[in-house]
Formats: C-alpha cells, sequence, structure tokens
C-alpha cells in the first residue's frame, strides 16, 4: 500500500499532565495518493488540529503519523522543515501571502525553499492559469480575497507536493468565488497526482470529494 | 538544514536580505543611525590616534632635534669634548632657561629662552613669520630675538620693536610659529628664542638652576647609527648626570598622553555603540514581531528558523558594512580637519592613512556589538510558531534568552573586553571600566523593574491621567526598562565628567588662587636674595614673602637598588625620580607639611644625610621608614637615611619639595633660593620693578600659568563633554525608536481612552506624569552613579575636595529631560492626530 498520509491511534492535547484537554483521542486513517479527502464536523471538534499535525507544524502527543511512509512524530524542526517543503503544501483559510512581496514572489518562495532557482517563468505561467496574468506584480494588498487565494494555492502546488493540506480554503470568500476555486483546486490536484485533504464547512465542496472523513470531539465516527 | 557552504543557499539569503532590506529600510533606520555615530566615534578616534602616532614617529628626529641629544643641566660640556662629538658629525648647542621678557609700557613677562648656534635645527626648520625672519637671530649687527604669539600679546610689540630680555635689547625680528622640537611653552605659554652669539656675548647666564645646556648630534654618517651611538654614549661616560636621548624617546611623553586620552575616546565609544546595541536589539525585537506572520508563513513552507535567522542576520551585516565602511572613511580623514583645531605652534601635519587592518578593527568591534545585541532578538525566530496561522492568533515573542545564548553572549562580551583590553596600555582600568558599565546597565535595569513593581504594588491615585500613565508603564511593552537602560547611562557620563570637571574648574578659579601666592620666583641667586628681599619689602612692606633654599638634585638609587629597575613609567609618582629634582632643607618640619609616619631629625648633624620624604610618593615607589635613598648631587653621589613622611599639599603652588633633607648637612652644598610673593600691590607693578632693578632675577605669575591651564582644561573638557552627549543623543535614538515601535500598540489605546471619554489634555498629562516617574527613577540612580563615581576620582585620583554643584546638576538634568520629552512627544505625534479613526474601521 502507497499512502501518503497515515495516521495510527494519534492523541493530541493540550495544557497540563494533571488537567489535559483531550483535542484528538485515538486517530486513525490513511489517505492514498491521489486521493482528495475532505474533513468536516462541527466547530471545535478537531479539524484544523489534524491538519496541523500532518503538517507537521504541530507535535502528536501519542502516536504515529508517516507521511510518505515516512515517521514525523518526534523529528526535529530542521527534519521536519525538509519533509514539509518537500511534500507538503499548506492553503490557509486567511491565505497569509507575505505582505511585501508580490504575488509572483509569493509563489517563488515555494520553489526557492526547495533549491529551485530563477523559475519565475514556472510561477507566472501558473498564476497565469489562474486567471492573475494581469496580477502577477502585485502586492497581497493590491488584491481581492479570491485572487490572494488563488495566490495561495498557487503557491502550495507550484512545488508539485505530494500532499495539499488545505483548513476551510473558501471560508473567507462568497460561494461563487468558492466555487471557481474549487474548481481549481480539483483540476490541478488531479493533474498533478497529489493528494488533497481539505477541512470544509461546506457540504456541496465536501460531496466532490472522494472520501469524507467525520470528526466529533476529537474522534472519527 | 542550512549548510554554510552551499552556494545556491546563500545566494538565496542575499537576495532575500537585500530585498527585505529595500522594501522595509525605513524601519532598520535606527539600527543604521546608531551604528553609524557609534562607529563614527571609534573611527575619529582611532584614525586620529594613529595619525598623531604616525606624526610622532615619522618625525622623531625632529621632535629629538637630532640624531642623539646630551642634557648637560646647568654646566657646558667641555671644549675638549664637544671637539670629540664634532668629529662624529655636527653638533648644534643650545641653552634653555627661564627669564622675563620686558617692553617698555608692559610688565615683563616670564619666558622660557632659547638660545640657539646657527645649526640649529639639525633637522625640520623654524617656521616663523615673516618668512625668513628666523635668519635674523643669528645676524652679528644686532641682537635680534624672535618671539612667540603670546609674548606678542602680552608686551604689546610688533616687529621691529625692541624688548629687554635681562637688561639687554633685542629687536624682534619676527614671529615663532613654530619649531620642530616642540617646546611645550610653545604651544602654552611664552616662548622666545635668540642667537647663541648674543647670548654668549652679553653674559645673559643667570647661573640659576633653571637653565639646561643641551646638545644635539647630527651624525655625517648616518647609516650605523647604533654605533655612533655607542662612541657617543662612551665620550660622556665621565659623568653620569649627562642625560642622553635618541630619536622615539621624545615623543614618548606626548605619546603617553595621546594613549590616555584615546582609550578614554575609546572606552565612551564603546559605551555609545552598546547603548546603540540596545535600539538594535530592540529594533530587530519588532521587527521580527512585525514580521511575525511572513516568518510564520516561510516555516510553515519549509523554510528552517536557521534560515530565517540568517536572512535576517545578515541583513544587520549588510548595514554594518555599509555603515562602517562610511564611518571609516570619515575617520580616515579625519586628521585633515584635526589639523586645523590643534594648535599651529605644535607644527604637526597629520596625514590620513588607509589601511584594511584600520577598517577591521572597526568592523569587528561592530561585529561583536551587534552579535551580542542581536543574537536574543533573532533567536526568539525560532519561538514563532507556524501553527498560529491555522489559529489567527499571533503571540509576541520576547528576547530568547536561553542558556546556550547566555554562554555564547558572556564569551562574546569577553571577546569585546579583551579585545579592548590588549590594545591598550591602562589594562586595569579598560577593564574596570567594562565591569562598572555592565553593572551600571544591570543596575538601570534592575530600577526599571524595581519601577514597575513597585507601581503594580501602590496604584492608590485616582485620576485618571495617572492611571493611564500606571497603565502604560506596567504595560508589558513599557518604556520604561529601555529608557532608563539607554539615557541613565549616557546620563550617569554626563553627569560624572561634568562633576569632575566642575570640580577641577573651581579649584583652578577659586581654591587655588585663594591660597596660591601671586609671584613664584625661580632660580634667586643667593648672594642677591637678601638685596631682593628687602627691595620688595621697599615697595610693600606688608608683602607674604618666602623664600627657601633650593640645589638640583637627581634620583640615582632606592637601597642600592638603581630606581629605573623599581620604577615603571606609569607609576603616579614616576616624576619624583625622573631627570633633574628640586631639593630643598630645613631644620625644623613645616607646620603646612604634617609629619605623617617617622620623627623629624636632630638639628646638627653635618655628615650625614636625612630625608624627609613625600608621603604619596614614598607610598608609590615603595620606600619605608630608614631605607637608603642615593642622589646626585652636583655631580656628586650621595646616600641618605629616610627619616619620615610628609604629607604635601601641592594645590597652594607654594613652595613644595618632595624631597627635603637635613639643613646641618645641605649647608656645605652651593644653592639658591626660590620664592614666593603674595600682596595687595599689584604683581605687575611689583614685577616691573623688580626686573628693572634685577635683571637676572624672573618670576612667574600664577594667575598667568592658571588661566593657562584652565584655558587647557576648557577645551578639553568642552571635548569630553561634547562626547558623552554623543552617547546621550545615541540613547535618545534608541528611545526614539522604542516609541515609534510602540506608537501602534498605543495609539490603540489612547484611541480607546478618547472613545471612552479621556480627552486630550488628560492623554498629555499621562503621558508628562510617565516621562516623570521614569526619568527621576532614573535620575535619582545616575545621580547616585555619578556622584559616587566623580568623588572616587575627585577625592581620589585627583586628591582635591569634592564639591557638588545643584546649579550644574539642575541644568543638565533639566535640559536633557526636556529635550528627551520633546523628542518623545514629536515621536508620538502620530497619536494626536486625527487620522486615529480610521482605525477604528480597520482594527
Ligand atoms: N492550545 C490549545 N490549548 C487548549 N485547547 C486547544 C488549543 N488549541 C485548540 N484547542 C481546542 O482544541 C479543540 C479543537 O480545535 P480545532 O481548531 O482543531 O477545531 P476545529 O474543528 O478546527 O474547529 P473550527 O471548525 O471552529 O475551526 C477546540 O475545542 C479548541 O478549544
Ligand atoms: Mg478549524
Amino acid at each position: 500500500m502507497n499512502a501518503a498520509i497515515q495516521f495510527n491511534n494519534v492523541s493530541l492535547s493540550y495544557g497540563s499532565k494533571v488537567d489535559p484537554v483531550e483535542v484528538l483521542k485515538g486517530i486513525n486513517f490513511s489517505v492514498s495518493s491521489e486521493e482528495i479527502v475532505s474533513i468536516i464536523g462541527p466547530s471545535g471538534s478537531g479539524k484544523t488540529s489534524i491538519i496541523m499535525l500532518a503538517s507537521g507544524l504541530e507535535t502528536a502527543t501519542e502516536g504515529s503519523i508517516k507521511i510518505n511512509s515516512q515517521e514525523i512524530v518526534g523529528l526535529k524542526e530542521n527534519n521536519l522543515s525538509e519533509i514539509r517543503r518537500k511534500n507538503i503544501g499548506i492553503v490557509f483559510q486567511s491565505f497569509y501571502l507575505i505582505p511585501n512581496l508580490t504575488a509572483t514572489e509569493n509563489v517563488l518562495l515555494s520553489l526557492e525553499a526547495n533549491q529551485k532557482y530563477n523559475q519565475e517563468e514556472e510561477a507566472k505561467k501558473l498564476l497565469s492559469e489562474f486567471g492573475l496574468s494581469h496580477r502577477l506584480d502585485h502586492l497581497p494588498s493590491e488584491l481581492s480575497g479570491g485572487e490572494q487565494q488563488r495566490v495561495a494555492i498557487a503557491r502550495a502546488l507550484i512545488n508539485k507536493p505530494k500532499i495539499i493540506l488545505a483548513d476551510e480554503p473558501t471560508g473567507n470568500l462568497d460561494s461563487a468565488n468558492s466555487q471557481s476555486m474549487m474548481d481549481l483546486l480539483f483540476e490541478y490536484t488531479k493533474k498533478s497526482k497529489t493528494s488533497l485533504v481539505m477541512v470544509t464547512h461546506d457540504n456541496s465542496i465536501a460531496e466532490r470529494c472522494d472520501r469524507i472523513i467525520e470528526i466529533k470531539d476529537g474522534q472519527i465516527v | 538544514m542550512v549548510k554554510l557552504f552551499d552556494t545556491q543557499q546563500l545566494r538565496l539569503i542575499n537576495k532575500y536580505a537585500i530585498r527585505d532590506f529595500s522594501r522595509s529600510y525605513k524601519k532598520l533606520w535606527v539600527i543604521a543611525s546608531t551604528l553609524f555615530i557609534s562607529l563614527l566615534l571609534l573611527s575619529l578616534t582611532f584614525s586620529v590616534k594613529e595619525a598623531l602616532n604616525n606624526e610622532i614617529t615619522a618625525n622623531s628626529k625632529e621632535l629629538l632635534g637630532g640624531d642623539i641629544q646630551l642634557s648637560t643641566g646647568i654646566d657646558p660640556l667641555p671644549d675638549l669634548i664637544v671637539d670629540e662629538l664634532k668629529t662624529l658629525g655636527v653638533v648644534s648647542t643650545a641653552i634653555e632657561l627661564a627669564t622675563m621678557v620686558s617692553s617698555i609700557d608692559m610688565a615683563p613677562v616670564f619666558t622660557e629662552l632659547r638660545a640657539v648656534d646657527d645649526h640649529y635645527p639639525l633637522y625640520g626648520e623654524i617656521v616663523s613669520s615673516p618668512p625668513g625672519s628666523a635668519e635674523k637671530i643669528f645676524s652679528t649687527t644686532k641682537p635680534m630675538v624672535l618671539i612667540n604669539e603670546s609674548i606678542q600679546n602680552l608686551l604689546k610689540v610688533k616687529v621691529g620693536d625692541d624688548v629687554l630680555i635681562m637688561g639687554k635689547t633685542f629687536e624682534v625680528a619676527g614671529l615663532v610659529v613654530s619649531v620642530p622640537d616642540i617646546a611645550e611653552s610653545a604651544v602654552f605659554g611664552e616662548f622666545a628664542i635668540i642667537g647663541k652669539a648674543s647670548y654668549d656675548k652679553f653674559e645673559l647666564s643667570s647661573g640659576g638652576s633653571f637653565l639646561d645646556y643641551e646638545y644635539r648630534l647630527k651624525f655625517s654618517n648616518p647609516s650605523n647609527a647604533n654605533e655612533q651611538n655607542k662612541i657617543v654614549e662612551s665620550i660622556v661616560a665621565y659623568d653620569d648626570t649627562i642625560e642622553t636621548r635618541l630619536p622615539g624617546e621624545s615623543g614618548q611623553r606626548l605619546g603617553r598622553v595621546i594613549d590616555n586620552f584615546s582609550n578614554f575616546l575609546n572606552l565612551v565609544s564603546v559605551s555609545a555603540m552598546i547603548i546603540a546595541g540596545i535600539g538594535i536589539s530592540n529594533t530587530l525585537l519588532s521587527f521580527v514581531n512585525q514580521r511575525n506572520t511572513s516568518i510564520a508563513v516561510k516555516k510553515s513552507i519549509g523554510f528552517s528558523s536557521n534560515f530565517i535567522q540568517l536572512m535576517y542576520f545578515y541583513e544587520i551585516i549588510l548595514i554594518l558594512i555599509t555603515t562602517s565602511i562610511i564611518a571609516y572613511l570619515f575617520g580616515v580623514f579625519s586628521p585633515l580637519l584635526a589639523n586645523e583645531l590643534l594648535p599651529k605652534s605644535l607644527g604637526i601635519d597629520l596625514q590620513p592613512t588607509v589601511s584594511l587592518i584600520g577598517y577591521l578593527n572597526i568592523f569587528f568591534i561592530g561585529l561583536l556589538v551587534v552579535l551580542i545585541f542581536s543574537i536574543p532578538s533573532l533567536y526568539s525566530i525560532s519561538e514563532i510558531k507556524a501553527v498560529a496561522l491555522f489559529r489567527n492568533t499571533f503571540q509576541p515573542v520576547s528576547l530568547n534568552f536561553s542558556l546556550k545564548n547566555i554562554v555564547l553572549l558572556f564569551i562574546l562580551v569577553v571577546i569585546l573586553t579583551t579585545y579592548f583590553v590588549l590594545q591598550t596600555e591602562q589594562k586595569f582600568y579598560t577593564v574596570l571600566y567594562f565591569v562598572a558599565f555592565f553593572i551600571t546597565m544591570l543596575i538601570f535595569y534592575g530600577v526599571s523593574r524595581l519601577l514597575i513593581s513597585f507601581l503594580k504594588k501602590f496604584h492608590k491615585f485616582s485620576s485618571n491621567g495617572y492611571r493611564i500613565a500606571h497603565r502604560n508603564i506596567i504595560a508589558k511593552k513599557s518604556l520604561a526598562p529601555i529608557m532608563t537602560v539607554s539615557l541613565g547611562i549616557g546620563l550617569t557620563l554626563l553627569l560624572t565628567l561634568s562633576f569632575v570637571a566642575n570640580n577641577l574648574k573651581q579649584e583652578i578659579s577659586d581654591t587655588i588662587p585663594s591660597m596660591a601666592p601671586d609671584l613664584f620666583f625661580v632660580s634667586i641667586d643667593r648672594d642677591i636674595q637678601p638685596d631682593l628681599e628687602s627691595f620688595i619689602k621697599s615697595i610693600d612692606p606688608e608683602v607674604m614673602l618666602e623664600f627657601s633654599p633650593m640645589a638640583s638634585a637627581s634620583f640615582i638609587s632606592l637601597n642600592g637598588t638603581p630606581i629605573e629597575e623599581l620604577v615603571s613609567e606609569n607609576n603616579r609618582s614616576a616624576w619624583v625620580v625622573r631627570g633633574d629634582r628640586r631639593i630643598s632643607w630645613s631644620e625644623k618640619p613645616n607646620p603646612d607639611n604634617p609629619i605623617i609616619e617617622g620623627e623629624w631629625w636632630e638639628p646638627g648633624n653635618e655628615n650625614e644625610m636625612f630625608i624627609s620624604m613625600d608621603s604619596r610618593a614614598a607610598y608609590d615607589l615603595g620606600m619605608s621608614i630608614n631605607d637608603k635613598i642615593t642622589l646626585n648631587i652636583l655631580g656628586r653621589d650621595v646616600t641618605g637615611t629616610i627619616k619620615n613622611f610628609r604629607e604635601v599639599d601641592y594645590r597652594d603652588i607654594s613652595i613644595n619639595f618632595a624631597i627635603i633633607i637635613n639643613k646641618a648637612f645641605a649647608n656645605k652644598l652651593p644653592y639658591e633660593y626660590i620664592g614666593t610673593l603674595k600682596s595687595d600691590v599689584s604683581s605687575n607693578d611689583i614685577l616691573a620693578r623688580v626686573v628693572e632693578q634685577f635683571p637676572n632675577v624672573s618670576a612667574i605669575k600664577v594667575d598667568r600659568i592658571l588661566s593657562q591651564v584652565s584655558g587647557v582644561l576648557n577645551k578639553i573638557f568642552i571635548a569630553v563633554t561634547g562626547i558623552s552627549l554623543i552617547v546621550i543623543v545615541i540613547g535618545l535614538i534608541v528611545i526614539v525608536s522604542a516609541v515609534l515601535v510602540q506608537t501602534t500598540f498605543r495609539r490603540y489605546n489612547n484611541l480607546i481612552y478618547k472613545i471612552l471619554g479621556v480627552d486630550f489634555p488628560t492623554i498629555l498629562r499621562a503621558m508628562t506624569i510617565e516621562f516623570v516617574l521614569i526619568y527621576l527613577t532614573l535620575v535619582f540612580f545616575a545621580l547616585s552613579v555619578a556622584i559616587a563615581g566623580s568623588y572616587l576620582i575627585v577625592e581620589n585620583t585627583l586628591q582635591l575636595t569634592w564639591r557638588f554643584d545643584l546649579g550644574l546638576t539642575l541644568w543638565i538634568l533639566l535640559t536633557t529631560a526636556l529635550v528627551s520629552f520633546v523628542m518623545i512627544l514629536i515621536a508620538n505625534k502620530s497619536i494626536f492626530s486625527p487620522k486615529v479613526y480610521p482605525l477604528i474601521r480597520n482594527e
């Protein structure tokens, strides 16, 4: 089996050992390559926490998490950075473009993190495909929310990562924008044979995915 | 993981850093400006010092006036010996003596007179005005003299006028601007040159001990100077009172003065740099916090903390390189400016020197300071968590003082201190300064924390202004710590130096004149002393006149060990054992000089020499009662026993001697008198009449000396205060930057206050209260440290009575407060602008 992501009995809790807040309890699931999975569940159920763990930005309290068959629980920051930049692209609800970099430069950042230099044409090409050919040299503050999110998706995709993690990518967009954004995301993950794990509140979006994982109170139902 | 030698990575870092800098340089101006000012100060100090030292080394022969110099004191060398010297090259004979020069209308002035033969100077030239007038002093038709500008002003004479020297008429040939072998009196006092022929013709020799024969040699074959020096030394070996000096030795004293002063400047510069460092640290931290999300995004993309830290560090290094190069270039050309500022009579022409080592020296110090202050800020980057991007909440990070960082910082501080210590002669004082500096810094930091915790406990006032001020001070981003440390240190330095300066000035302008005599007679022939005394008493019967016998002696050994082996050049009391020293004698102890150890001697022991020593010199030179001292008195070595130590107060400029011997023994010695005079009659009148009657008597006007000294001191103090002002300016920049960093946060707070109905005057009042609270706290400690520091310097090092000047203190404190407060208000001006309202929509 060739799993892109594998969660094995993963728990996450915050606070002291005496009085812990258990956020995730014994999570088991896997996402195979090229699979598109959505995570749904009520607010506070632990969806974002799963994405954080999968990205290696948060450390599991217990259990094992494998990215591309490589165990990431217990790795040092530098090794995690390496795994992340080689395998994972992240799309945030609030876009998070770097404010003093242009659209192209924001996308390039991702390539350069992977020692791919002088690929400006590549970045511009992708942005143009995303309908941003007239916004290449604009700063984020000069872009609309939808445009910003398209840049953010381009930034996540440009590296052709094995996995895209997205936390409510359309949460800050109106429904028209949301649908076109999703079209883009689905089209490109398919095209580049990437797995996509996406948290969403939008059932119409969830239904378009290969599989839905539902979370409640920190557990998969 | 960033591999340091991955060139691609480095290129990327370079690209990011330059891009980041070009888009946010406005936020980094504090780092650039404070670094620049402090590096400039350091660079100026280094360059001028190097240029001065180069000048001294390059002109060592000019400064000495020959390849070798012999001083024989009051007796000339026998002709036979001079002839022997002449076989080696050209010999120039010069006589230096203290004498009076007078004109018809004006009171005589005490002058250092140099009589030179026509070989003088062997190296360099006499710069005179009008040009060429120097030649005229060798004219045989009419006796001519070159005087310096100071004499010209005092005697109100011009070229072609006549002046009197020891009763003989000389025509003023011109002004002497400078001589190659710098005469101190040419720089600070009165100086004149005549031809040796006139000196011999008029038999000007007053015979007193304030007379020195000097012989300078220029070898005809300069290649093997060492060997010829040995020959010269063997020729004069018959008399061990003859002093020989080689090139380089004459610049030593000047070199030491330059060293001390530049060492002081270096320490001030490094203090300025450390305060700049506080600004760097604070700016960087707020820089990191402003880029919180960008850093988090970079981390989420897969950049490591190391990479991001390295990028920002690289950015600062770029700033350091740029500012240090500019500062260095300014420094390099500063000797040209120094040439304009230094007295012309020094005859110094400094040359700018560019050297890589010189630059690296400055860069290295800058690098150490930047490292020390950027490490805790930049390491905070590792505390920024990318998960915050999922939660949209960002915690501001604070300085990272992990154990690893503390160890690293400690090592860097030790390297910085060691680097300075290795470059200076005063190693002990340098270490002491650094320790004191860092302790003071810690104290100020502690004080600000004390204020905060004190205010946290007590907040019983209900006025709105006070409540807001209170909240601002105890807030996490309080201005208190940074303001106390950066302004506190500058203020401490300024207060300490001003206190010391003020004490010295008052001493010279008030205390000394009230105690000191009006006139100081030097070398009075013992035969004319009774006549002189009665003559003066006939002018003013009430006069206070005191004469002491005096002979010249030089220190040979202590308990049989040659004194040079016992006393280092840097010894505080080295002057007592160096060169010719005047000694006196007395039958009874002087009540002004209380004996603090040992006992006075019984009168009447003429075969044995008993010695009474200045207690401070004795302590410095490691002497104890009953030690044997050998003195050379008039060419004869005499050994005597130390009987007691006296406490001598040199401040009253009355007749004080470091060494006093028993009168019975001294009666056999040839001697002369020195004397002091204090009178209600104008000292100018007395002097004019005395010199008319006794042309060979020389007297120094004490007020003239004091005004010279205070003139020099004033210049030094202006320089020193100016420099400590730079430290304050840097402190202010740091504070202003801290205020600017805070304005967003404060603007928001003040906006809320406004919405809550707090009016503008209340906010202004709040800011004033906040400022006053912090300032009073820091002043309290700055003043304590400055009082303690200046007290130690004034009482222990300068041996004066410390006094507090309330007016001066208030002036400094109020001016600094006013300037700081206005700067803070200006930095805060955006708070008061009505534009704050759009903020409501954005927040
Ligand atoms: N640092 C923390 N300390 C304690 N509890 C935390 C912490 N971070 C998150 N939690 C809790 O973990 C739970 C899961 O949070 P998570 O963000 O994963 O929920 P979510 O499913 O993404 O919710 P939403 O749909 O509202 O975004 C929440 O109840 C939250 O209160
Ligand atoms: Mg969530």
